[in-house]
């Protein structure tokens, strides 16, 4: 039987600066690499037990974050230049690796 | 029928920050030429020509070049030509508070050998000659545009003139040239008045540069 592999993975697409929502004016475009699928398979007895401690209302209120499918590395700055002949350069803006933290 | 006007210089934005190579190398110059490093300098010279000179040297020229060389219609003053005059980050890679005579520019370039070298073969690989159907002594433009965009990042850093047709100069001008005045004239003409550079360019810039030596109409 064909498993299909999932997980937590990289994945891309082309954007205009605009579409990032940060407020600046430019006809510029990029590539954006965001991290996304299930960390499910990475989970640790700590998740699971946060997991039972959660459902059996033993920890209060509280509410810990889970296992999460993030980027460990970022990609490289981004420079445009703006409507009004401004250079802008974004850091940290995009991902280049991802894994279950 | 009208078809809008594409801006190329823009184009050649888009696509340089679509490839992880020319992105990665020209927010490594931009970072520190628009960088503020004191009150008194908007930022660090040094450092911007040596990204700018790296830029050049890592990204294929289909991408650098593109940005550098990229046409604009004539008509347009602004968004393309602007855009295209900005490729440098000239507020810190060109201008200076005062601009220097270019004989004295010259002098200082002489003094480093990464100048002298490459001034030597923008000399060289640019020369014009009226006689030959490309304009060039030597008929490589390819050789001619190498030469140019090498001078880029050394104290004779060039850049577009606001001016309607291609003119390009390193920021300095002939006065106070003394006994000099015609040699002077001479060095800055090469640069603004070099048909041998100026239909590299627009061969570049037309996508007409494929080894077939063709004059350009005149702009």
């Amino acid at each position: 039987i064909w498993v299909q592999t999932r997980g937590c993975l990289l994945k891309e697409v082309h954007l205009n600066v605009t579409d990032l929502g940060l407020g600046y004016q430019t006809k510029e475009e990029l590539i954006f690499r965001y991290c996304s699928g299930s960390c499910a398979e990475a989970e640790t007895n700590y998740d699971k037990i946060l997991n039972n401690l959660t459902h059996n209302k033993k920890l209060d209120k509280d509410t810990p974050s889970r296992t999460c499918c993030r980027p460990i590395a970022f990609d490289d700055d981004l420079s445009f230049l703006d409507d009004n002949v401004v250079y802008h350069t974004l850091k940290k803006h995009s991902a280049r690796k991802c894994a279950c933290v | 029928p009208a078809v809008a006007r594409e801006n190329n210089c823009l184009n050649a934005a888009k696509a340089c920050n679509l490839n992880d190579t020319c992105k990665k190398y020209r927010s490594a110059y931009i970072s520190p030429c628009t960088s503020r490093v004191s009150t008194a300098e908007a930022c660090n010279k040094r450092k911007c020509h040596k990204a700018l000179r790296q830029f050049f040297d890592k990204v294929p020229p289909k991408h650098s070049y593109g940005m550098l060389y990229c046409s604009c219609p004539l008509s347009d003053q602004t968004a393309c030509s602007e855009r295209r005059r900005q490729t440098i980050v000239p507020v810190c890679s060109y201008e200076e508070k005062q601009k220097p005579n270019c004989l004295e520019l010259q002098a200082s370039c002489k003094t480093n050998y990464i100048c002298r070298s490459r001034l030597a073969d923008f000399f060289v690989n640019c020369q014009p000659e009226p006689r030959s159907l490309s304009g060039c002594l030597k008929e490589n433009y390819a050789d001619c545009l190498l030469s140019y965009s090498g001078l880029i990042g050394t104290v004779m850093t060039p850049n577009y003139l606001r001016s309607p047709q291609i003119s390009v100069s390193p920021y300095c001008d002939c006065s106070n040239s003394g006994n000099n005045k015609d040699e002077c004239d001479k060095l800055t003409e090469f640069f603004t008045e070099n048909t041998c550079l100026r239909n590299a360019i627009q061969a570049f810039g037309n996508g007409t540069d494929v080894g077939v030596w063709q004059p350009m109409s005149p702009v």
